[in-house]
């Protein structure tokens, strides 16, 4: 009799659109890559390595972990890909080593994403 | 070899609970489940049970509890009744959508206003639609089996869902019955220990549940429903491992009683099944081919096995031991997806359905006896006069 | 004979240099540029280490950070329900004892940390709150206190300060001061009441390293502690986002925000200004005070003045200065 009654079909996810068992996603390493936010800043912070006394303080006040101490090289490394410019960094500085640029003086500046997540 | 003991139903579900070895559980106190925490409580005191006994600050904060406690890698296990159970609405769906296959305990109790102890099934029928297993026992031996096979079937890799295991209140809760009580060995060979997929670890961590964008909100609904869909076969090797294993006779979705011949039939679930059994058999006796089915879970709803085993019947009377205000029939919950179930048939029956039991009342035969006239006339006239008859409450 | 856990234990930081070089909260969020929340979610992760499970209720920290599918957090997290974060960390903590017990889990003792905002903390989060801290499981429970519902759009919430401007408390002729309730104390509501609760501390980003070590200490406990974190937010609060840490600076010289730690009964201040700045320093920067008359002003200024009266009449002596830096 159940071959007369209709059946419940199928329920298939394409593949472009299917979502983790349970919304359960794998946590980041070192920097969340679905979700670049570099294309958010009209300015970056500029450092002036005479001026660094390398007192972690950029490297402490960012929200975004924009800033990362290099130790071999001993030299303040900032993420492109994802300073916001929100500015706290600069502003922070206890010795003025760190200016706001216009994003757009620079050749990599105004970084523009195919999507925006 | 299994213990044969005198048990209510919260005895047995505790009694199956402990041998299930669950790890976390959240007690709150309401009538008339609490008596199944209090006797866990008492295990876990005497070292009978390894387990966290958490007292939670009330039913929303119980599943939340165990909420976490299933997503870390724990069995975790709660329970409630009434007003309990629609408190803590707001975790139903993050629980059967996260794919935390706990369980919950509900002895049914009316919902307020105002306070009425006595068992309908509105509590736990009103949050049916978000995604857990639900059915309903008629016996406290079959409370102490559901518990088992609940948890067999929601950690089954296939479903990962969590368990709703009813049972009306004080006509199961509280009224003692022969309880087989399983040997350890045999719950052993029947439940296999909880192997969470994605537990929220140190070594491979993970993140239960980032914000979604609307499109990303359809495929989760639709890989919840495409579950649902392989469930019944998972429902049905359980079903037979565990009548195998435990020499029970189940039917995996309907309780199928005299109905091979039946012409009139009532459809029911719960505890006042016992009594219709036995109206069943008296009017067998004088010659009425009654038989009855005896819905086991409401979630998933067994559509083709209910076509099956009713389609033939002439006529069908759904006890509704619950209430949907407003609703198509202006009575219960069960009688529409029955109606649904029976509606692609070349030879419907014909569907009545009848208000009974309510606020915890008792079902006589009478009534029941009752219920098989009006059908047996409804099967003459080839037609239901009406969608619902209120018993007691309808015009002289 | 009690069972050992694997409780783990933690290292004070002395400075920047020596903090945790591993970020536990990586970049790539969607919270606001300069978000003060975002930035004390950074400091706890490294704080806390790989070692940890944080709990998530609904707010900032959980839609900002986890949208859309993919989040910061570099250590295993749950999203939970604005109203039960304190219950769902009390259920993974309970797993992780009995896991533990039972031989299926023999790993270090996570540190479960529950990160709830003001809202989730105080308001609607409260009951679950409370009982995790009666209870006395071993779960560090934050407040990151942006004085607002600002998931949501700046909606007020009981800790709100007084004169405050949010979308439930415009200004208006009816109201001039907007916001006429003065806000709950959440450490206060902790303290005093919950038997199994020996440490209670309140932090604020414009002193890390304060913050990073209180956090560690919180973790060091063998059940329940409770913080309350300042965390200035320029949207919600009309400052220029730059200003999220001198905002929080200004909070703690004005006695807008005390930092202290309550332990087994005694309160040890630190950071208290010798001169308290007037509070329209803090006040006339943000926006949403912008409304407010002098009168307002003043009322709060009575209000804190009260405050800094009790401070100095039950402060110890200020304890030896924090390393540079801070």
């Amino acid at each position: 009799m159940s071959e007369k009654l209709p059946g419940y079909g199928t329920i298939t996810v394409p593949l472009d659109r299917s979502v983790p068992f349970g919304a359960v996603t794998p946590a980041p390493v070192l920097q969340q890559e679905l979700f670049f936010t570099s294309n958010w800043r009209i300015v970056r912070p500029v450092i002036d390595d005479e001026k660094c006394t390398r007192c972690m303080t950029c490297y402490i006040a960012c929200p975004d972990s924009c800033w990362a101490y290099n130790e071999e090289e001993d030299q303040m490394v900032w993420n492109a890909e994802f300073c916001k410019g929100c500015q706290i960094c600069i502003h922070q500085c206890p010795t003025e080593a760190l200016t706001p640029q216009a994003e757009l003086d620079f050749e990599d500046g105004v970084v523009r994403l195919d999507r925006p997540f | 070899m299994a213990d044969k003991r005198y048990l209510t139903g919260c005895s047995a579900a505790a009694q199956a609970a402990k041998l299930a070895e669950v790890e976390v559980v959240c007690s709150y106190p309401i009538r008339p489940y609490t008596a199944i925490m209090m006797e866990l409580a008492k295990m876990v005191a005497n070292g009978e049970l390894d387990a966290e006994f958490v007292h939670g600050e009330g039913e929303h904060a119980q599943l939340s509890v165990v909420l976490g406690a299933s997503a870390a890698g724990a069995r975790a296990y709660t329970g409630s009744a009434g007003v309990g159970v629609t408190y803590a609405m707001e975790l139903y769906s993050p629980i059967a959508g996260g794919r935390y296959p706990l369980q919950m305990a509900i002895a049914d109790r009316t919902l307020d206003p105002p306070g009425d102890f006595g068992s309908e099934h509105t509590d736990a029928l009103s949050f049916r639609d978000q995604g857990w297993i639900m059915g309903w026992a008629c016996s406290p031996q079959e409370v102490f089996d559901n518990t088992l096979m609940g948890f067999r079937i929601g950690e089954d890799p296939r479903v990962m869902l969590p368990q709703a295991i009813c049972q009306d209140g004080y006509f199961i809760s509280h009224i003692p019955d022969t309880v087989l009580v399983a040997d350890p060995a045999q719950v052993k060979e029947f439940l296999p220990p909880y192997k969470a997929p994605h537990p929220l670890s140190m070594e491979c961590p993970v993140s239960h549940g980032p914000q979604i964008r609307p499109d990303q909100g359809a495929p989760m609904d639709a890989q919840r429903a495409a579950t649902f869909l392989g469930l019944p076969q998972v429902i049905k090797e359980a079903t037979a491992d565990f009548n195998r294993i435990f020499g029970r006779n189940y039917d995996p979705f309907l309780e199928k009683y005299k109905l091979e011949d039946a012409e009139i039939a009532f459809f029911i679930q719960g505890a006042h099944a016992n009594t219709c059994r036995q109206t069943v058999d008296k009017l067998r006796q004088s010659g009425v081919k009654a038989g009855m089915a005896r819905l086991r879970w409401v979630r998933p709803w067994p559509t083709h096995e209910i076509a099956e085993a009713l389609g033939h019947v002439k006529a069908i009377a759904s006890v509704e031991t619950s209430t949907s205000y407003g609703g198509a029939m202006r009575g219960g919950n069960l009688i529409h997806e029955l109606r649904a179930s029976l509606y692609d048939l070349d030879q419907r029956p014909v569907v009545t359905s009848f208000m009974a039991g309510l606020g915890g009342e008792t079902i006589w035969p009478e009534d029941f006896e009752y219920m098989a006239k009006v059908i047996t006339q409804m099967a003459k006239d080839k037609k239901a006069d009406q969608y619902v008859r209120w018993i007691g409450f309808e015009e002289e | 004979m009690s069972f050992d856990y694997k409780f783990q234990t933690f290292e004070p930081i002395k400075s920047f240099k020596g903090a945790p070089k591993p970020e536990m909260y990586v970049p790539g969020h969607r919270t606001c540029a300069g978000c003060g929340p975002a930035l004390n979610y950074r400091l706890v992760a490294k704080a806390a280490g790989k070692n940890t499970v944080f709990i998530g209720p609904t707010g900032c920290m959980y839609v900002a950070n986890s949208s859309y599918l993919c989040t910061p957090y570099a250590v295993s997290w749950i999203h939970a329900q604005i109203t039960n974060g304190g219950a769902v960390a009390s259920g993974v903590e309970a797993a992780f004892k009995v896991m533990a017990r039972k031989g299926k889990y023999d790993g270090p003792f996570p540190n479960v940390i529950v990160m709830a905002g003001d809202g989730g903390s105080t308001d609607i989060g409260l009951q679950a709150m409370s009982a995790l801290m009666y209870r006395g499981h071993k779960v560090l429970f934050i407040c990151y206190d942006n004085e607002s519902y600002a998931n949501t759009g700046i909606q007020v919430s009981p800790t709100t300060p007084y004169g405050a401007q949010t979308t439930f408390t415009p200004p208006g002729k009816m109201i001039p001061e907007a916001k006429k309730l003065f806000p709950k104390d959440p450490p206060q509501l902790v303290i005093g009441g919950h038997p199994a609760v020996k440490y209670v501390s309140t932090t604020s980003i414009a002193y890390p390293l304060d913050l990073m070590n209180k956090v560690r200490k919180s973790l060091s406990q063998p059940g329940p502690t409770f913080m309350h974190m300042h965390t200035p937010c320029p949207k919600g609060w009309g400052f220029d986002e730059k200003l999220t840490m001198e905002m929080g600076k200004l909070a703690v010289q004005t006695g807008m925000w005390t930092l202290y730690e309550w332990e087994d009964g005694e309160y040890k201040y630190s950071h208290l200004p010798k001169e308290y700045k007037p509070v329209s320093d803090y006040m006339k920067p943000q926006g949403r005070f912008a409304h407010l008359k002098e009168e307002h002003i003043a009322k709060m200024q009575a209000f804190i003045d009260q405050k800094i009266a009790h401070v100095k009449a039950t402060a110890k002596p200020v304890e030896a200065a924090p390393p540079a830096a801070s």
